[in-house]
């Protein structure tokens, strides 16, 4: 069954057509067989009548009557001997049927006629009545057709009729697959079907069911990790701490040197805290359940105040950052946003070499009305292959195996994608103007379609301010 | 006028519808698309207009006999057309796939074949009344409703064998077309018959009292298997062999075809 | 076991070859006209248990489909042509036909006795 409407469709409209058409048939015959028997009532009348008439009663000596009539009904009056004494002009001189009661079908003048034989006592003799079968057929059929016709014309206005009854019996089942198409893949809300019919209720209620569990189990996998990193700060810091104390009574209490495995302890715990940070910006900055605060931000002074707060990683690396462009603002979340540009300054800071060169170049496209961020660096760059897969959590390119032997927890892209995402801001990826870097473009829409009317609010206020 | 279109127009959709739906179920069953369908609808049209055109011609060839003739070779051509391609079906249901084309135009043949027979005296019937406008009213009005009839049986018959289970789709399939080629086979003998081709004989048997020829269950009959009330011996006889060649021959490569599926590739 | 079909078969051919045979032999001839959608004459007596070669006229400009059930008989017969159609052998008794595209005029029957 390709289509349940179309299936409905023809099954109903043949059983309709069957039905009426055979109950039609059935009416007809009946209606015909009726017609014929009030034809043949006249008939007998008809003979009646003409044994009764003068003429009848002429001497068998004169020559037989005939009388000018044509038309459906012809007839004949015969003496008891078979002399003719009478006849209409359309019929023959012979008699026309055998002198017994009753009727009879038999052909003459050229048409088939139905005869009744009539034997009239007060004649006494016989009198045939015949009557054209074509016409009284004719006649009757197109009396009785009249009542036929209206069925057949009514069939196509029920197929029509059912053909939108069904669209709209089927109309919640198009609903439904409509919605569940719909539907994006992190959208756990409910099935949104108000009063849905009693044989969809299961359907629905099920997926709602189903989606529900889903959504707790995401939050439970999101609580879990989120409080998980949250968690483990505290020991984090507080071995950093010891580790620290530790530093210092070994090198107070004897001249000696650190000690090897303290630094190494000391980095491992750095990068436990670094990687319980970005899981912590990662669930914090997940687009469904951040709690965004756009305003008006300024990415050009925002990018501004993010590489000064990160110039010591790039002063001992000998790096060059230049930041170029213009004052560009833009709807946003500030904090969401410095951590997007503390992650992109981040990643060009650890790939790119000792001494390289590293742009960051904010602008306004206002022939597209975009605002767009260009974060290059002088590493060794990304195959375009990977680019899909660099969002991906925890995906790091080459493995543990990378070219540069740069440690990182492989979150920051994925946490810049969250952001971008947050803005309707969309992320590319390319081949830096130094060559082989990367080349992170961000464009972010002028008017943020989500904060829309914070955004008009701050601007009031800000030009209140103003004046 | 009405009863008498009805009863030619039904007979004739009846027997053309039957075989369509049959096959065109078998087709949606096996995962054919239906262009081959609509196709056989055009040419069997085409062909019955030229058919019923030409009638007085075909009538008139081989001392008279063309009609009969050629009537009879389309049954026969029908019927060897629904033993290959029921044959098709169950190699196809053991090997799916396998020379789908040619069973394609097989069945797009046999109803090309059946709607131009059965088109043709459609066609006649109508063209001799559509110059009496007094009668073709209601010869029309008939018309629809035969045909209407009849295409409602084809169509509800259609979803029926959809809807049985797949596993017996098949074997009801086989016999419901074995039971119409007989009833080809069966008529091609009777217009034989009628030309004296073959001989003629006193009925065996008589079962006009039973069920009368034209009333609605003996159409329908007429239409599935060629009911006849009083057939001779002879015709007995050919529909006897008909349906058993058939049967023997759906047997055997069914038998062949099933010892096949299961011996694996191994024996290759 | 065998042997019963394979003697169906040899007497079924003979049936077959005898008719050939016999297709040559004559035999009666009886004339049936149609005019004005209707058949003349209108009743047809014929021998019984012979076999009969009936030629059926259609005078009319239009087709007719001559149509008997019980004598399984069906054939189309267009306007102005003539059609030949072998009937029998019959048991003495009447058999109806009619005229398919006018069956309330052409009717007619044959009466083999």
């Amino acid at each position: 069954m390709r289509s349940i409407r179309f299936f409905l469709l023809i099954t109903l409209l043949a059983t309709i057509v069957l039905v009426n058409f055979v109950a039609a048939l059935q009416g007809y015959r009946g209606s015909m067989s009726e017609a014929q028997r009030l034809f043949d009532q006249q008939m007998v009348a008809t003979a009646q009548l003409l044994s009764t008439m003068p003429a009848s009663q002429q001497s068998p000596e004169q020559l037989p009557v005939v009388v000018e009539h044509t038309g459906p009904m012809a007839f004949q009056v015969w003496t008891e001997k078979q002399a003719l004494l009478m006849r209409s002009v359309n019929a023959p001189e012979t008699p026309v049927s055998a002198f017994a009661e009753g009727y009879r079908e038999v052909n003459f003048s050229g048409f088939r006629w139905r005869v009744f034989s009539h034997y009239a006592p007060q004649l006494p003799g016989w009198v045939l009545v015949a009557e054209r079968v074509d016409l009284r057929y004719q006649l009757a059929d197109r009396v009785i057709l009249e009542s036929v016709t209206p069925i057949l014309i009514g069939i196509p206005v029920a197929g029509l009729l059912i053909w939108l009854i069904l669209a709209r019996g089927l109309g919640s089942l198009r609903r439904l697959a409509a919605a569940l198409q719909e539907k994006r893949a992190e959208d756990l809300h409910p099935l949104p079907l108000d009063n849905p019919p009693e044989e969809l209720l299961p359907v629905v209620s099920s997926t709602n069911a189903l989606l529900a569990r889903l959504q707790e189990s995401f939050e439970r996998e999101r609580r879990f990790s989120a409080d998980a990193a949250h968690e483990l700060r505290t020991p984090i810091s507080a071995i950093q701490v010891h580790a620290h104390n530790l530093e210092r009574e070994l090198t107070e209490t004897s001249a000696a040197e650190k000690p090897d495995s303290l630094q190494k302890l000391q980095g491992s715990v750095e990068r436990m805290a670094h990687l319980v940070e970005q899981m912590l910006d990662l669930y914090r900055t997940t687009p469904d359940h951040y709690p965004a605060r756009f305003e008006r931000v300024d990415l050009y002074a925002l990018a501004r105040e993010v590489i000064a707060e990160h110039y010591a990683g790039f002063a001992c690396r000998d790096q060059q950052v230049e930041l170029c462009g213009a004052p560009a603002d833009l709807c946003g979340d500030r904090f969401a946003l410095s951590i997007l540009l503390k992650n992109l300054l981040r990643n060009a800071n650890k790939y790119s070499p000792q001494g390289g060169q590293i742009e960051v170049a904010v602008n306004v496209l206002s022939e597209r009305d975009e605002v767009e961020l260009r974060v290059e660096d002088s590493g060794p760059g990304i195959a375009e292959a990977e680019y899909a897969r660099v969002f991906e959590r925890f995906y790091r390119v080459g493995g543990d195996r990378h070219v540069t032997a740069v440690e990182g927890c492989g979150l920051g892209l994925s946490i810049v994608q969250h952001i971008a995402q947050l803005h309707h801001a969309n992320i590319r990826l390319g081949t830096s103007r130094f060559g082989h870097g990367l080349s992170v473009q961000v464009r972010f829409p002028l008017v943020n379609p989500v904060g829309e009317n914070s955004v008009s609010e701050s601007m009031q206020e800000r030009a209140t301010k103003n004046v | 006028m009405l009863l008498t279109s009805v009863i030619i127009i039904l007979r004739e959709v009846l027997e053309a519808a039957l075989l369509l739906t049959i096959l065109l179920a078998m087709s949606r069953f096996i995962g054919l698309n239906t262009r081959w369908f609509l196709l056989a609808l055009a040419l069997g049209g085409l062909g019955s207009i030229i058919y019923g055109n030409n009638l007085a011609a075909i009538s008139n060839a081989f001392d008279g006999t063309g009609q009969e003739l050629l009537n009879a070779g389309l049954h026969i051509f029908i019927y060897a057309l629904l033993l290959i391609t029921t044959s098709l079906m169950v190699i196809n249901y053991y090997r799916p796939g396998c020379r789908l084309s040619l069973l394609k135009w097989c069945m797009l043949l046999a109803v090309m074949s059946s709607i131009l027979r059965e088109g043709a005296e459609i066609y006649i019937y109508l063209y001799t009344f559509h110059t009496q406008p007094a009668l073709f009213g209601s010869v029309l009005k008939g018309a629809l409703i035969g045909a209407g009839i009849g295409f409602s049986i084809g169509a509800l018959l259609y979803y029926l064998l959809l809807a049985l289970p797949e596993r017996h789709t098949l074997l009801i399939t086989c016999i419901l077309l074995t039971i119409v080629a007989g009833g080809m086979c069966s008529q091609a003998v009777q217009l034989l018959i009628q030309i004296d081709w073959l001989p003629s004989q006193m009925p065996l048997w008589d079962t006009s009292a039973l069920l009368r020829e034209d009333s609605l269950v003996g159409q329908l009959l007429y239409a599935l298997m060629s009911y006849e009330a009083s057939p001779t011996p002879l015709e007995v006889f050919l529909y006897a062999m008909s349906l058993a060649v058939m049967a023997l021959t759906l047997g055997f490569t069914h038998y062949v075809y099933r010892s096949h599926a299961h011996v694996p590739a191994v024996a290759h | 076991m065998s042997k019963y079909p394979v003697a169906c078969m040899g007497k079924f051919l003979l049936l077959i070859l005898f008719a050939c045979l016999s297709l040559g032999a004559a035999r009666p001839e009886i004339k049936l006209e149609i005019r004005d959608h209707l058949f003349l004459p209108s009743e047809l007596v014929v021998p019984a248990n012979t076999k009969i070669k009936l030629i059926v006229y259609n005078r009319d400009p239009t087709p007719e489909e001559f149509e008997s059930y019980e004598l399984n008989r069906e054939k189309v017969i267009m306007g102005g042509q003539k059609a030949i159609i072998f009937i029998g052998p019959l048991k003495p008794g009447e058999y109806p036909f009619f005229g398919e595209f006018n069956p309330k005029t052409a009717q007619g029957k044959i009466i083999a006795e």
